[in-house]
């Protein structure tokens, strides 16, 4: 039987970055996963990732994936794809199926970062061809380059259905709605916004009471849910849609763990295995990281990784103590930080009514995806003044804080406080660069100059679409919650290798537009 | 140990419900309903349903389905999610021919 | 048309060998390498099989090879999980029909 140091499960991002700490201390890691690629789901994001920093903050998922793959490389990680393990057995000893043949392999060490699987819900006419999970979806735009339909209907407002919404739209298909039975929107506020300014309605404490069609989707039925979660009778909506996307969430796939014997704990985010600090599980020597062991961010799976690849590298013996928890502490930090704000993992399912900074959270961005009017004042990232200036609509803590180095006239401020809201400063020399636009993830900053002609000014926003509109092209400047607010002229198109493919578009509007248009739509 | 009577008394008999028809085990095509109606002739775990009915037996093996079985399980029951024991794991997971299975490259007997 | 040609992040979308591929022996052409499922959505194609107890139609639903919905008679075999399939030169790819290739009328 072939024997290894250290046997990694998945080629995730926190498979990988085990595989990478672990080599880098002399282990020689082999990584085993089911697919043609490696790098996990990290290829199928292709939006700007959360954080600071040293959490490649403001990077693509797949640039970020992209770079694990060259770093797992130089550290000489063997990444053998293709490779389905099919059972973990006592004595650390791995099955797996390489094409029609099944090998037995041992390790010292295993570590298994096997992620997550969707959860799903049924309704009638579930099981039709043209519903399909967020991931699938993802999968055949973005890896496949084809569309999974044309009009399409997202169930679930959680990260995963705010951001596969968006990617929808970026790859030209048409979405109908956002529909969530919870009564408010679960995912990031920011990735809320921008699906709601491109005119997508969202659809709160409502459900899927049908799909339509006969051999695939057709139609959808979507109802209000009353307290007791059933629908009420008399709401029933119609859309003709040609796909339905189900993104309600994701399981830990832990049963590689369970079948070891690894002493297993049955939470509601899921059944995941029971491990101590550095990833070690109940039985000495197999270690865990990354979703399966409970669902978070691939930020934090990479950081989990290379915790545990140092805390094998400790237990095999190629680091010592002292030097485990010296490299080990630069990266709980760092995991620290993700853990902060209103969507950290203690805050789960709680109701945040204020900010940290007191400010009341808007109630129309969990209700409808968007902030009003009314509301957006109160945010210490948005004021009003003469000349050009960034209008930051960031209003829930979360770890972020690129805009912050973005500036280089020290507009912006956040502090130490990775989750604190952006200020904008008094003083502040704005020369318009448009670098902070480009650099928000949540794309959530805009630069605003009033009187740049008599009664007129200008909106920069970021755009991620195509057709991209040209300097002259007339249409309509859309608000917040995706109406008509005024017509808008194109004045300006950016794009720069720096702002990575969010162009800066610059529109014209009357002066007492500027705070209400926040998107374009070119006349057809 | 589980007294199968008394929880049995507990919950009280099986009532049809409206969404019985639907399926929850895509593979092996095994309803609410069934599912519903299984608990109350005793099946209180994953382990005991799959071999009643099958669901989370057929290609994916339970991929799809383990969580909302349990769920389903658990309302009728009357206890938490967390609760009902949960499927044993087993090799293998991924769909494996047995002409495959039958040649692991593993100690023979 | 159901090919993304252009993407506002990803950006062209590289050009990929064309292979001829049959569906239920009609001639039909993807590109080479890609899962067939990919290929047969391209195509129009939304029915993989229709299953054994109720004869209802099923296509993709995972696409990751977890769901097994995808399944389709693939140069014979059937159970075949089309979505991480790679399609090559002249694959025979047919509906399938409860959980055989025989029963595949």
């Amino acid at each position: 039987m072939e024997r290894y140091d250290m046997i990694v499960i998945g080629a995730g991002p926190a498979g990988l970055s085990a595989a990478i700490e672990a080599a880098k201390c002399g282990i020689k890691p082999i990584v085993f996963d089911e697919n043609a690629r490696p790098g996990g789901q990290l290829f199928k994001q292709i939006h700007k990732f959360f954080g600071s920093k040293e959490h490649k903050a403001k990077m693509r998922g797949f640039n970020i994936g992209k770079e694990l793959l060259e770093e797992a490389e130089k550290a000489g990680v063997k990444v053998e794809l293709g490779a389905t393990v099919t059972g973990l057995f006592d004595g650390k000893e791995v099955t797996v199926r390489i094409g029609d043949t099944i090998k037995h392999v041992q390790g010292d060490s295993i570590l298994v970062a096997t992620g997550a699987s969707e959860n799903m819900v049924n309704f009638d006419g579930w099981t039709l061809p043209g519903v399909i999970g967020a991931g699938a979806a993802q999968t055949m735009m973005n890896l496949h380059h084809v569309k999974p339909g044309e009009r399409i209907l997202m169930l679930g407002t959680g990260n995963v259905g705010l951001v596969v919404s968006y990617q929808l739209m970026q790859a030209g298909c048409e979405v109908v709605a956002l529909v969530d039975a919870a009564p408010r929107v679960g995912g990031y506020g920011v990735h809320a916004s921008k699906v709601a300014r491109c005119g997508v309605p969202f659809y709160l404490s409502h459900t899927i009471v049908r799909a339509e069609g006969d051999d695939h989707v057709t139609g959808v039925v979507i109802g209000e849910v009353g307290p007791d979660w059933k629908v009420k009778p008399g709401t029933e909506k119609h859309f003709d849609v040609d796909t339905i996307c189900l993104a309600v969430g994701l399981s830990p796939m832990a049963q590689l763990l369970s079948m070891a014997g690894c002493q297993m704990n049955d939470t509601k985010g899921g059944y995941v295995p029971v491990i101590d600090e550095d990833g070690m599980t109940s039985i000495d020597g197999i270690f865990s990281a990354g979703d399966v062991t409970g669902i978070e961010e691939a930020s934090s799976a990479m950081i989990e990784g290379r915790i545990s690849g140092l805390a094998v590298a400790n237990y095999l013996g190629y680091i010592d103590e002292d030097e485990k928890q010296k490299r080990i502490g630069e990266q709980e930090k760092a995991l620290d930080a993700l853990r902060q704000g209103m969507f950290a993992p203690q805050n789960r399912g709680k109701k945040i009514e204020k900010t940290e900074e007191g400010i009341p959270v808007s109630e129309n961005l969990l209700d409808k995806g968007y902030i009003a009017d009314d509301e957006i004042a109160r945010y210490p990232g948005v004021t009003r003044k003469k000349g050009i200036h960034p209008v930051i609509e960031c209003t829930q803590n979360i770890p972020c804080n690129p805009c912050q180095d973005a500036c280089k006239f020290g507009c912006i401020s956040i502090g130490d406080n990775i989750t604190s809201l952006p200020v904008v400063t008094e003083d502040s020399q704005c020369t318009g660069c448009g670098m902070c636009v480009a650099s928000c993830s949540g794309q959530a900053i805009f630069l605003v100059e009033e009187d740049v002609e008599p009664g007129y000014g200008e909106v920069t926003m970021p755009y991620e679409f195509l057709p991209l509109p040209k300097k002259g092209d007339k249409g309509v400047a859309l608000g917040r919650d995706g109406k008509v607010v005024c017509d808008a002229e194109v004045t300006k198109i950016r794009s720069a290798k720096a702002f990575d493919h969010t162009n800066l578009l610059t529109i014209k509007v009357p002066n007492d537009m500027l705070m209400k248009a926040r998107f374009f739509k070119s006349q057809e | 140990m589980t007294d199968i009577q008394e929880v049995l008394n507990k919950i009280g008999p099986y009532e049809p419900a409206a969404d019985d028809h639907l399926l929850v085990c895509r593979c092996e095509e095994v309803t609410k309903g069934e599912i519903r109606k299984a608990v109350h002739e005793g099946m209180f775990t994953i382990e005991e349903l799959r071999r009643y009915l099958r669901c989370g037996m057929g290609l994916c093996q339970g991929q799809t389905c383990g969580k909302l079985v349990k769920g389903i399980v658990a309302r009728e029951l009357g206890v938490p999610v967390t609760e009902v024991t949960p499927a044993t794991s087993r090799a293998p997971m991924r769909p494996t021919e047995m002409e495959i299975a039958g040649n692991d490259g593993g100690k023979k007997a | 048309m159901k090919r993304i040609k252009n993407h506002p992040i990803l950006g062209e979308t590289p050009e990929r060998k064309i292979v001829h591929f049959t569906f239920d022996g009609k001639d039909m052409t993807g590109y080479e390498g890609e899962p067939i499922a990919a290929a047969l959505k391209a195509a129009g194609v939304m029915v993989h099989r229709y299953t054994a107890k109720r004869h209802e139609p099923r296509g993709i639903f995972c696409a990751i090879g977890r769901c097994t919905d995808c399944v389709m008679i693939v140069n014979g075999k059937p159970n075949i999980r089309t979505c991480i399939t790679p399609l090559e030169e002249g694959t025979d790819v047919k509906t399938q029909y409860g959980v055989s290739a025989e029963r595949n009328e």
